[in-house]
């Protein structure tokens, strides 16, 4: 009855209602003020040249125009990738301990026999000399080298993604505002926690580099950091948001922190965990490329080199194994991603 | 049964529970429940019912007078001997739903067990056999054990809770609203596994509910609370008209001033 009575009295006859509009002079003066802070920064990072270049571009594709210049630029490197560098031929006699007996797999020697006409300086005349050198052919031997350095990469992502999970789990206890031991360690760790998100995984390979020497263990604490960084603040907001009435159960028996964490948080968040996890591990394989290219060990490192003594052939070689591993792994985890999560 | 044991398994004495946005929850609550008592805390919502369970285990720290259970008073030093002694049976439920029924029970042995041990779900022999005989004292069968608890039906997730309560044999079970989210006919079946359960172990339950017909049909003793005050301390049968108009009488008219004339619900100015 009160109830009733109450909506009366507050009720208002239809024609004294008002219906505003969504949004009125103030929201469209905003906007247009932020359309042309966006104008002005378009101009400084030359975004109408861009656009240009790229518009000459596809005109001189389907014919339009005669030249472009970044239609040239990418033809040159497409000629300059292929052919791709599959074999190794290697000089026999700069091998050390070269046992004709016991070829590597697939591999044959060949004999060249290389005429050379050299000046005698006792008779004066020209004579020929026949010098036979010997190379170690191996057909698929870069081939191979460049999948045992794709096979490096990925070990670097995945112990990478190991580190980054085993720092982020007491980052994630001690960053969740309801199992940290007490303020210190709260802002502690969520300090860490956006320190190793904020320093991205080239630049401290760039040092860490300096400090571990070329290699994988500087790529792998390069990704290792970086990842620790996000996990920690993903990993740590789910314990914050889990589902408090389980974890009341057992604090209400009596069990300690580390306890009901792990019997009534855990499997709540778990599902996200993985799901983060894989992520990361996905985001590493293509990072620890990237790392090796200042000289973070794995297949980057590969490619800096051939690249700096303009082997486009074998750079050509390289980029197809990465494309083709990364789409291979894609498709991996996308089927793994849909039958467990 | 009432008193043939202790009789003071659990004393409240004067006990007061201010929130600091000043409302009142319990003003001066005082009774004792005897050891094996079935003790149901009726009264409408917002009375006190789940401050005061939820005070026996340190949950809620009361700001005034004390608690003692089983002659260890309830302070924040004490509580760490005093919490596996109780079982507590919530409203919700409460239970890690991606978990299995095994895993639910086997946590209410958490105390007991090291932390290693409740790390690596190694949980010693004794108490996996008693989550196998809990989870048939409750009715479930052998089938249900592996399965997720998200899978079972609210009636069956609340037999798992008091499954779960049971674990350590507890002294005490605190049971807050357990059937508030069933049925009729599911409370019911519910109450009576608690009953059973308690009678044969012995074991003190404190349970508050706010339905009536419930409480007289389970209980061996009513303590009902109203505006934070003991306002009925009795025997069901004891529950006479009189006594149910002063627990939810006029309520629905949502002024406190006509009950005036009955001094045990006025609130103190």
């Amino acid at each position: 009855m009160a109830d009733i009575q109450t909506m009366q009295q507050t009720a208002r006859p239809a024609s004294a209602w008002r219906l505003d509009p969504p949004y009125g002079a103030r929201t469209v003066l905003v906007v247009m003020l932020a359309a042309l802070l966006l104008w002005y920064t378009g101009k400084r990072v030359e975004i109408d040249r861009m656009v240009a270049l790229t518009a000459e571009g596809v005109l001189a594709t389907v014919g339009l125009r005669e030249h472009s210049q970044v239609g040239s630029g990418l033809a040159k490197i497409g000629s300059s990738l292929f052919p791709l560098q599959i074999s190794e031929r290697t000089e026999t006699a700069r091998i050390e301990n070269f046992d004709p007996t016991d070829l590597p797999w697939l591999s044959y020697i060949e004999t060249v026999e290389h005429r050379e006409r050299t000046l005698n300086p006792t008779t004066l005349a020209m004579e020929e000399s026949v010098e036979t050198r010997e190379y170690l052919v191996e057909p698929v031997g870069y081939l191979r080298h460049v999948l045992v350095k794709m096979l490096e990469t990925l070990e670097i992502a995945l112990w990478g993604t190991i580190l980054a999970v085993a720092l982020s789990i007491p980052l994630a206890f001690y960053g969740a505002r309801n199992y940290t031991r007490n303020r210190l360690t709260y802002v502690a760790s969520r300090s860490a926690v956006s320190l190793f998100r904020a320093v991205p995984e080239l630049v401290s390979a760039l040092f860490l580099v300096l400090a571990y020497g070329f290699g994988p263990i500087a790529g792998i604490l390069a990704l290792g950091i970086h990842a620790a960084g996000f996990l920690g603040k993903f990993y740590g907001e789910d314990i914050e948001n889990a589902d408090d009435k389980p974890q009341e159960a057992l604090r209400a028996i009596g069990g300690n922190k580390v306890k009901v964490l792990w019997l009534a948080v855990l499997p709540q968040v778990l599902p996200q965990y993985i799901a983060y996890t894989l992520y990361i591990l996905d985001r590493n394989v293509r990072m620890a490329t990237v790392v090796g290219l200042v000289g973070a060990g794995g297949i980057g490192q590969e490619l800096k080199g051939r690249y700096d003594i303009f082997n486009y052939g074998h750079v050509g070689t390289i980029l197809v194994v990465i494309f083709l591993t990364v789409f291979v792994l894609d498709q991996i985890s996308a089927r793994l991603r849909s039958r467990y999560l | 049964m009432n008193g043939v044991r202790d009789p003071r398994m659990l004393a409240f004495d004067s006990v007061e529970k201010r929130y600091p946005d000043g409302t009142v929850a319990l003003r001066s609550v005082s009774m004792q429940v005897p050891q094996g008592e079935f003790c149901v805390i009726l009264g409408p919502s917002g009375a006190g019912k789940s401050t005061l369970l939820r005070m026996v285990n340190g949950l809620v720290a009361p700001t005034g007078g004390s608690i003692v259970v089983d002659g260890i008073p309830v302070e924040e030093k004490t509580l760490p001997r005093i919490r596996p002694r109780i079982g507590m049976i919530h409203q919700q439920f409460n239970l890690v739903l991606r978990s299995s029924v095994a895993t639910n029970i086997l946590s209410g042995a958490l105390p007991a067990i090291s932390t290693w041990r409740a790390v690596t779900h190694l949980f010693p022999e004794r108490y996996r056999r008693r989550t196998c005989e809990l989870v048939a004292a409750v009715g479930l069968g052998e089938e249900h054990l592996r399965r997720r608890v998200s899978g079972l039906s609210g009636g069956q997730q609340q037999r798992v809770g008091i499954a779960r309560a049971f674990m350590l044999d507890p002294a005490i079970v605190l049971a807050d609203e357990p059937v508030a989210s069933l049925d009729p006919k599911i409370s019911r079946d519910i109450l009576s596994l608690l009953k059973r359960e308690s009678r044969d172990r012995g074991t003190t339950v404190l349970c508050s509910l706010h339905q009536m017909d419930l409480a007289r049909e389970f209980a061996d003793r009513i303590v009902a609370l109203r505006g934070g005050e003991v306002a009925f301390d009795g025997e069901p049968a004891d529950l006479d008209e009189a006594a149910t108009d002063s627990i939810y009488g006029e309520i629905i008219a949502g002024d406190l001033l006509i009950q005036r004339d009955r001094p045990k619900i006025v609130a103190r100015a």
